[in-house]
């Protein structure tokens, strides 16, 4: 079983490795029951978060090339990220030397005198040849909807989810700047909704799915984030929703771990789970609990889940 | 509020450096304010987004670069997505905040993180905040 798996390059970034395991740990388990081998580039870094919007700060550029750079080296013509901030900033530094000649000079002519050491032998290499942006950056929804397909999804699916009501929220970064970055189009997405009816879950619509949640304010304007974070989960309260799904580990974070201090702002605002996608894709095939990472929340989502009395179809 | 527009060499300098910094056409925005409209925290801004690209075109640099509404923006692009000339207004607040840096301290630096909240606190959170409103 193990030696027809097919090998992926996989981006996870500097949160998932610390403060959301359960992103990536979910993701492992669920990419091996759909038979790929994820593979991380080797020595990556983090990809800089923010997409560097100043024309002349292009040194923001040289992490996420480094790191497509890397994929390209051991192989892979895509790579595919579960943050949805990594997805933007590979994306976009992806475009930006694909389509703009000088970024893609100035770039490469600083790159090419890095130096990599071997770990085991000590070797030196250095030298490294031109990146011109030809790896593929692929959000998991966009990998899953092209690449898995609905259908096999559909067919490895162990355990039926269809009473767990969710609302997706795309966030920011998924879905703009509108453009060729975006995984689709900002006013009217539907990618996340298409995946959760896929995995059995029954989606619920709900107006504040493309909101900002208030993303790196809540650490320099915390009343600011709590009120934009307050919006959002009373909002998926009042459409009916038993959690809210996502792919951001910095909303994760505005979402659910802040969920106390915005109730220090706001008293009415509400206690609602709030899930990776990986953790009910992971569920719907099958995984067990122990893995799902589900004591890293704040609000608990087990009975949303329904776990207690779920049972694993045979 | 009062202001004298005056439109000489220096205004037209700070128009140019903000456009080539941002990569924005600044001209092209006629104001019709969809980006204040959707702004996610329009509601805590001194000025509004629109008002915003407004004192650039007018090259009025000390009152954007003493507004608060540049440390109020998330660079979530609602105004971009929704602007019909495509203006990405986190770029112009980019812009901005780079030509204020060099003359004052750091927004928020390492030194603001509260202690209680660095356990808890995504890496993510803190690299992204640093890139945006430090040196």
């Amino acid at each position: 079983m193990a030696d027809n798996k097919r090998k992926l390059h996989y981006y996870p970034g500097c949160t998932l490795k610390e403060k959301t395991t359960h992103l990536d740990v979910s993701t492992y388990a669920a990419m091996e029951i759909l038979g790929y081998e994820l593979i991380e580039p080797e020595n990556w870094t983090c990809c800089g978060a923010e997409y560097p919007l100043n024309e002349e700060m292009i040194m923001g550029l040289t992490a996420p090339v480094r790191i497509l750079r890397q994929v390209e080296i051991e192989g892979g013509d895509k790579v595919f990220t579960v943050c949805s901030f990594c997805f933007n900033v590979l994306k976009r530094a992806n475009e930006a030397i694909k389509s703009d000649p000088l970024k893609n000079k100035r770039i490469n002519a600083f790159l090419k005198d890095d130096i990599h050491i071997d770990r085991d032998s000590g070797e030196k290499t250095t030298d490294f040849k031109q990146y011109n942006g030809d790896v593929n950056v692929l959000h998991l929804l966009e990998f899953i909807r092209d690449w898995v397909g609905y259908e096999k999804i559909r067919s490895l699916i162990k355990r039926d989810l269809s009473g767990i009501k969710v609302v997706p929220y795309y966030g920011c970064r998924l879905l703009r700047p509108k453009g060729r970055t975006a995984i689709d189009e900002p006013d009217d997405p539907s990618i996340f909704e298409e995946f959760l009816e896929n995995i059995g879950c029954e989606v619920i619509d709900f107006p504040f799915k493309q909101e900002c949640c208030g993303s790196y304010l809540s650490l320099s304007m915390p009343d600011a984030a709590s009120e934009a974070s307050y919006n959002i989960l009373r909002s998926a309260k009042l459409s009916g929703a038993g959690m809210l799904a996502l792919s951001c580990p910095l909303c994760y974070y505005n979402l659910d771990t802040r969920q106390d201090r915005i109730r220090e702002n706001f008293a009415d605002s509400p206690e609602i789970p709030v899930l990776f996608f990986t953790q009910l894709l992971a569920w719907a095939l099958g995984v067990d609990e122990e893995v799902l990472g589900l004591d890293q929340h704040y609000c608990n989502p087990r009975t949303a889940l329904g776990i207690d009395k779920s049972e694993v179809k045979k | 509020m009062r202001i004298k527009l005056k439109f000489d060499e220096n205004e037209k300098k700070f128009v140019d450096r903000v456009s080539e910094l941002s990569g924005e056409n600044i001209y092209s925005c006629y104001q019709c304010g969809r980006c204040s409209a959707g702004c996610p925290f329009a509601f805590e801004m001194d000025i509004l987004p629109n008002q915003l690209i407004r004192l650039v075109q007018m090259g009025l640099e000390e009152e954007l670069l003493g507004s608060k509404a540049l440390f109020l923006c998330a660079s979530c692009f609602t105004c971009q997505a929704r602007c019909p000339k495509g203006i990405n207004i986190a770029s112009i607040a980019e812009a901005a905040r780079y030509l204020i840096e060099p003359k004052g301290k750091d927004y928020f630096g390492p030194e603001e993180v509260p202690d209680e909240l660095a356990d808890e606190l995504p890496q993510q959170a803190l690299v992204s905040v640093f890139r945006k409103f430090s040196k």
